[in-house]
């Protein structure tokens, strides 16, 4: 796994991939704010239509978030927007009904009355032709039948006093209209129109076409348009084609404003409005008081929920009542009682065995130093003894510098497990300290053929940082590049940008398989069982390092690739308390072999692939078949956040040394394991079983 | 402590049962309909024109000849202000010549066309003659005055075919509009003038006063400057001689001035041109006095006018208390008592003013009893009264207030029987005496200068039969006659004349019918500054009493309510004051807006002053 990135960088340096240090990306918890694709589209567009939807989306957006997160402001504007939907649609049919009914009535009453009006025109026409032809018999010429014996009686007057009396019936209830049949001019006779009624303009058109077809009444709605300049209005009109006195046929039509009828609709209208505005609203008030009821102890419980995992467990809902939601309730306490209980025995537990550790640590220094004296006797008379013994003298004082060294180690990563490690922060070069861990490495480096090169010392790298861990894990980390280095050189990088410093130090030994880039931070994990024995590592330098790493707020990761050699990069801010964002160092070299592939290949291919790309070795061939004691460090590890330092026994400072299991043999379990975790997980924790165990399990508490 | 927590509760729960109460009684009082409260004023809502409108159309295409007739005859009866619908139907040479405004033919059942008989073979020309016919009612001359007039109407009228583009066109015709009288009266209202008597004057203060003088405007046709227009010409012929106009000779409105209307103050601008504007403040006055009482005539609701002069220069400003104080309007006099001889032969008076009046005895000798009397006059100040005794043969003047005399007669009458002798006299409102002598031989009437003095006789003009009765308006310019001839009475109105020098006699001329369609007239009284309420009998008709035009034209309004029997009445100019009667039950009035009341069982000869 070429592109293995792990270890202690905070944030999400897993799931995508470096950056250099000095620009902050956008915030990608912004993008997915709009996934649903509510406003993608425009998005997608130019510029200025993305600046428009920008600038239109903004003030949406608290709008929207509320929307989000308020269920009460949801159900509440569900419920108005359906209680409106059903007052309009009521409102509508009830004032379809009022409508129709008022129109009924009216259009009843005014049929009965236009054709009483239409035979009194009748009668009227029949008598004053009766009596206009008795007149024209008795002589007095006014009104007699020319020589053509066509009638040619004065119909000016008849036909207005016909109209006026006709209408005086009705002085706003209806009014009444003669029109000549046929066009507008027709025979010569005038429009006649009572009420100040425009007759031309107020009969439609159609209605008059009907009406000359046909001898049979007919009605319409118009308009009645008036002549005064008052308001035009509806109305109903009823029209008939009449004869006059003299024969000749004209229309009459009936104009029943509706003004009445209108008003009543109005009032039911506004009365409608009014109540349905006063449903919607009470509607809208009473499901925000009921749904208040339900949401306050759902809100109660959500923030309750969130402190309790917070770490807060003493929170507890309180509950009244005997309702579903003070069910609810009971059962989240009991919920959260049950863990609290649970998680107070789990830490409990971790923390006695911690403090085992520790213990037995410091309680081993006393009888180790006891045998390392006598120890140090049986060597100095080695020469005395048969080559056996005097072998097994050589033996037993190697092992018990391993074992002192162990004992060292354990106590000082049991002193970070009790948070009871201080930073002496100050401002160092860290390139004095890179040369006096190179010079110190040299004689092993010699031993080993190969040569330690320090590259960018150039410039000062200077960091405010405790020059003693920093030393110690640039040691460690020189010092297993040398042994791992199969005395290839071993080039330490040194480089400064931003607000970090950063070491890396490369090898181009056997490097690293997939996987193991994260887990050689474990705890007595080791990448080759088989060859520890002639380092004498303790197979916690790593652990403590990332330790180190982590108190200063920095980064210690690994990065490695199968017989391409390793890297490892420790990444400090410049001042203690800045937090990093990135390393002046990419954590992949660039003569790593995927680089160099990819350089001659093109520079298509993104960072994302290459984790994916590379295949998982198999590890049958270098696979060692003692297993590092990496299933204890999982579990240490993910212990160690949730333990409360204050828990330690002590300071922190008294610290056990560990005994360390099968040192000569490899497959005997140890004699004092931390628990069965460590005796079962023994035989499969060669690594390569755990591929998913997550990087994530060694950054950041 | 507890007993105070307690006390709080118990506050806050009443507290919370008063407002739930207070919120039921608001919920009541939504609920049902207020039977209190709410008090204000009416605003008084126009009432709706019903009255029919005819709406004149052009002449088709191709329109029959018989169909111009009939479109004519239409445009003639709508409300088109300048008749331009109507002239449509004229040849351009006729339409020039045509004036539709010089007069206005009243016929009985509105005209009917007939054609012209004329000699075969000239209908091919493009020539054709039709007669209007019909039974003239009356006309209305270029002055607006009616006039009633009987007799057929018959005039012809001729078309021609247009040669160019062949359309029958009226190309002769008489001048003037020709209608019917329904259509007349939808179309034209009467309103009354006013002008200022040229001799009389109110005999206490001085004050000119206003003569009615009737004329017809057509109501939809912006009649409020028509009616100015009208008064600013001066009065009708028959008026002239004896009223004088304020208006200097020449003044006119401005020139384009139309659609005169109150404004929201009921005040109305009335712009002259410059004639009008050099005027003093008091002739000015005058004028607008004028104004005020013709407008308030067609708009009651009008409170004051404004003469404007040219470029909208304020001449004067006059409101209806101005108006009333410069000039003397018979119909703005409430007359304070009504008096009628009760059963005892005694002058009484009833106050016009208490709804339950009670009748009182007036002061002096009248009102003791001393002479027992047929018919009395109170003077229009109601200082004095003038009775005739009851065997008609002598006229006594005396005085209303306590302690006089009766005197001696000023006039006395040498007719044979009581009928033949002197009438009920009248007083105007200078204060003059007027009384007539029936004494078929020597028929005379007299003037009494202030009720006083020696006894004028007055030019009379031939009359057609015996004088029945005289009352001169409060004018004293017009006087209305009755005359009997053959069993029948008619109604008569003549105009004073005073020659203008004193000492001269007056003369009465230019009488004419009041009412001509009534056959007997047996009562009559002024009831108004141009109407008088008259009891006759129509032709074939029964009793009835109805008001009448003095220029002879009907008043549309409603007649008083039938009453039997009726021997005399009494009516005053303001239309406010109950009309009486004597009838069959004694003396009834007639309060408005109620039945005949009985006031005095043996009551006869009620008067109200004038």
């Amino acid at each position: 796994m070429a592109g293995d990135s792990a270890a202690s960088a905070p944030g999400r340096s897993g799931t995508r991939p470096e950056r250099p240090v000095g620009r902050q990306g956008a915030d990608p918890g912004r993008g997915r704010l709009f996934e649903g694709g509510l406003l993608q589209g425009g998005v997608q567009g130019s510029p200025v239509l993305r600046l428009f939807m920008r600038w239109v989306r903004r003030p949406l957006l608290p709008v929207m978030r509320l929307w989000r997160r308020n269920i009460q402001l949801r159900v509440v504007a569900t419920t108005l927007l359906m209680s409106l939907g059903v007052v309009l649609l009521l409102g509508f049919v009830v004032i379809g009904q009022v409508r129709n009914g008022l129109l009924d009535a009216k259009v009843k009453a005014s049929q009965s009355q236009a054709t009483g009006g239409f035979a009194v025109a009748k009668q009227k026409a029949d008598d004053e032709a009766a009596s206009g032809g008795a007149g024209g018999a008795t002589g007095s010429g006014d009104a007699a039948a020319d020589a053509d014996g066509r009638q040619s009686q004065s119909v000016i007057q008849w036909m207005s006093d016909l109209v006026e009396s006709l209408s005086s019936g009705g002085a706003g209830a209806f009014d009444v209209v003669t029109l000549p049949v046929g066009d507008d001019s027709g025979g010569g006779r005038s429009p006649r129109g009572s009420g100040n009624v425009s007759p031309t303009d107020s009969v439609p058109g159609d209605l008059r076409e009907r009406i000359s077809d046909s001898t049979t009444a007919a009605q319409s709605y118009t308009r009645i348009v008036y002549k005064d300049g008052k308001e035009s209005q509806p109305a109903l009109v009823i029209g008939k084609q009449v004869n006059d006195p003299n024969g000749h046929p004209y229309e009459l039509y009936y104009l029943f404003p509706l003004t009445q009828e209108e008003k009543s609709l109005s009032l039911v209208k506004g009365t409608l409005a009014t109540a349905g505005l006063f449903v919607v609203v009470l509607l809208g008030a009473i499901a925000w008081l009921v749904v208040r009821q339900v949401v306050t102890p759902v809100r109660m419980a959500a923030g309750i929920a969130e402190r309790l995992s917070a770490g807060r467990l003493q929170e507890r809902m309180k509950v009244t009542g005997e309702d579903d939601i003070a069910r609810l309730g009971e059962a989240f306490n009991k919920m959260a009682q049950n863990l609290q209980v649970k998680i107070q025995q789990l830490e409990d537990l971790s923390r006695m065995q911690r403090r085992f550790v520790s213990d037995v640590s410091h309680e081993l220094r006393t009888p180790l130093t006891t045998v390392r004296m006598a120890a140090d006797v049986i060597h100095e008379a080695r020469e005395d003894f048969d080559p056996v013994t005097a072998r097994s003298a050589e033996l037993l004082a190697d092992q018990l510098d391993r074992f002192e060294s162990l004992l060292a180690d354990l106590l000082e990563i049991s002193r970070f497990d009790a948070g009871a490690a201080a930073l002496e922060a100050e401002p160092i070069d860290l390139r004095e300290v890179v040369r006096r861990v190179v010079g110190g490495a040299a004689p092993l480096a010699e031993r080993k053929g190969s040569r330690v090169r320090i590259v960018g010392d150039q410039q000062p790298v200077v960091a405010e940082a405790d020059a003693r861990r920093v030393e110690r894990v640039l040691r460690n980390l020189v010092v297993n590049a040398v042994e791992h280095g199969e005395g290839k050189d071993v080039v330490v990088k040194l480089a400064a940008a931003g607000g970090a410093v950063a070491v890396a130090v490369r090898d181009y030994g056997v490097g690293l398989k997939p996987g193991e880039a994260t887990r050689v931070f474990s705890r007595f994990w080791r990448a080759d069982p088989a060859r520890a024995r002639t380092t004498g590592g303790t197979g916690l330098g790593l652990s403590i390092a990332l330790e180190d790493a982590r108190l200063h707020g920095g980064w210690l990761q690994a990065w490695g690739e199968p017989g391409g050699g390793s890297q490892f990069r420790l990444t400090l801010p410049r001042t203690a308390d800045e937090p990093l964002r990135g390393s002046p160092i990419p954590l992949e070299p660039k003569d790593s072999r995927r680089n160099r592939g990819l350089a001659a290949a093109g520079p298509a291919r993104g960072g994302e692939e290459k984790r994916a790309t590379v295949p998982v070795q198999p590890g049958g061939g270098q696979a060692p078949p003692l297993p590092a004691h990496a299933a204890i460090a999982p579990h240490l590890a993910s212990v160690t956040p949730a333990v409360d330092p204050s828990a330690l026994p002590g300071s922190g400072a008294r610290v056990v040394p560990r005994p360390t299991g099968g040192t000569r043999h490899p497959g005997e379990p140890p004699a004092h394991g931390p628990g069965t975790d460590t005796y079962d997980a023994r035989p499969d924790a060669d690594g390569r079983k755990d591929p998913s165990e997550p990087g994530e399990a060694f950054r950041g508490r | 402590m507890g007993v105070d927590r307690e006390g709080g509760v118990r506050h806050r729960s009443g507290r919370a049962v008063v407002f739930a109460a207070c919120g039921v009684v608001l919920l009541a009082g939504c609920a049902s309909m207020p039977d209190s409260g709410d008090l204000r004023n009416v605003e008084s809502t126009p009432r709706q024109d019903t009255g029919v409108r005819v709406f004149a159309m052009p002449p088709a295409e191709d329109a029959e000849p018989s169909e111009i007739m009939q479109g004519f005859l239409e445009a003639l009866t709508s409300d088109d202000p300048q008749y331009d619908t109507a002239r449509k139907y004229l040849t351009a040479d006729a339409a020039r010549v045509w004036r539709p405004e010089r007069s206005a033919t009243v016929l009985a059942n509105g005209p009917s066309v007939v054609p012209d008989r004329e000699p075969a073979g000239r209908e091919t020309t493009g020539s054709l003659s039709y007669v209007l016919t019909g039974s003239r009612v009356a006309t209305v001359d270029a002055q607006q005055a009616y006039a009633p007039a009987d007799g057929p109407f018959r005039k012809k009228v001729h078309l021609t075919k247009d040669a160019k583009s062949g359309q029958w066109r009226i190309d002769s015709l008489p001048q003037g509009v020709v209608m019917g009288k329904t259509d007349f009266q939808r179309n034209y209202m009467s309103v009354n003038k006013y002008y200022f008597a040229s001799g009389p004057t109110v005999g206490t203060t001085g004050q000119p006063v206003a003569v009615a003088d009737p004329v017809f405007v057509r109501s939809k046709v912006d009649a409020m400057t028509q009616v100015v227009r009208s008064l600013l010409s001066g009065p009708t012929h028959w008026l002239g001689p004896v009223v004088r106009s304020s208006f200097p000779t020449g003044t006119a409105l401005q020139k384009g001035v139309s659609g005169l209307t109150p404004d929201d103050r009921n005040t109305l601008t009335v712009p002259l041109n410059a004639d009008a504007s050099r005027v003093g403040q008091a002739k000015c006055t005058e004028m607008a006095t004028q104004l005020l009482f013709t407008l308030r005539n067609l708009t009651p609701t009008l409170d004051s006018v404004e003469l404007q002069g040219p470029g909208g220069r304020l001449l004067c400003e006059l409101n209806e208390q101005d108006a009333e104080s410069a000039a003397w309007q018979a119909s703005a006099q409430r007359p304070q008592n009504l008096y009628f001889l009760d059963g005892k032969h005694r002058l009484v008076r009833l106050s016009t003013g208490d709804p339950t009046p009670a009748t009182l005895p007036v002061p002096g000798p009248l009102g003791e009893g001393a002479k027992e009397l047929q018919s009395v006059a109170v003077s229009r100040d109601e200082h004095t009264v003038a009775g005739v005794g009851a065997d008609g043969r002598s006229l006594y003047v005396t005085s209303l207030a306590s302690g006089g005399s009766l005197g001696d007669p000023v006039v006395s009458s040498q007719g044979a029987r009581p009928e033949d002798r002197l009438t009920r006299p009248s007083w105007d409102a200078a204060g003059d005496l007027w009384v007539a002598d029936r004494n078929p031989d020597a028929q005379k009437l007299y003037v009494l200068k202030q009720g006083a003095g020696k006894p004028v006789q007055v030019t009379l003009p031939s009359l057609p039969g015996r004088i029945q009765d005289v009352r001169v308006a409060a004018d004293g310019v017009r006087v209305a006659i009755v005359v009997e001839k053959d069993g029948k009475q008619s109604l008569l109105i003549g105009r004073i004349e005073n020659e203008g020098k004193p000492g001269e006699s007056p003369s009465v001329l230019d009488l004419h019918s009041a009412a001509p369609d009534l056959e007997q007239v047996t009562a009559m009284s002024w009831a108004g500054d141009s109407r008088l309420l008259v009891v006759g009998v129509e032709q074939g008709g029964v009793h009835q009493m109805r008001y009448v035009q003095v220029d002879g034209s009907t008043i549309d309004g409603p007649a008083p309510a039938a009453l039997s029997g009726v021997k005399a009445i009494a009516a005053a100019e303001d239309d406010r004051v109950p009309l009486v009667a004597c009838s069959e039950d004694g003396i009834v009035r007639l309060p408005s807006g109620a039945q005949w009341q009985k006031v005095d069982k043996d009551g006869t000869a009620p008067v109200y002053p004038g």
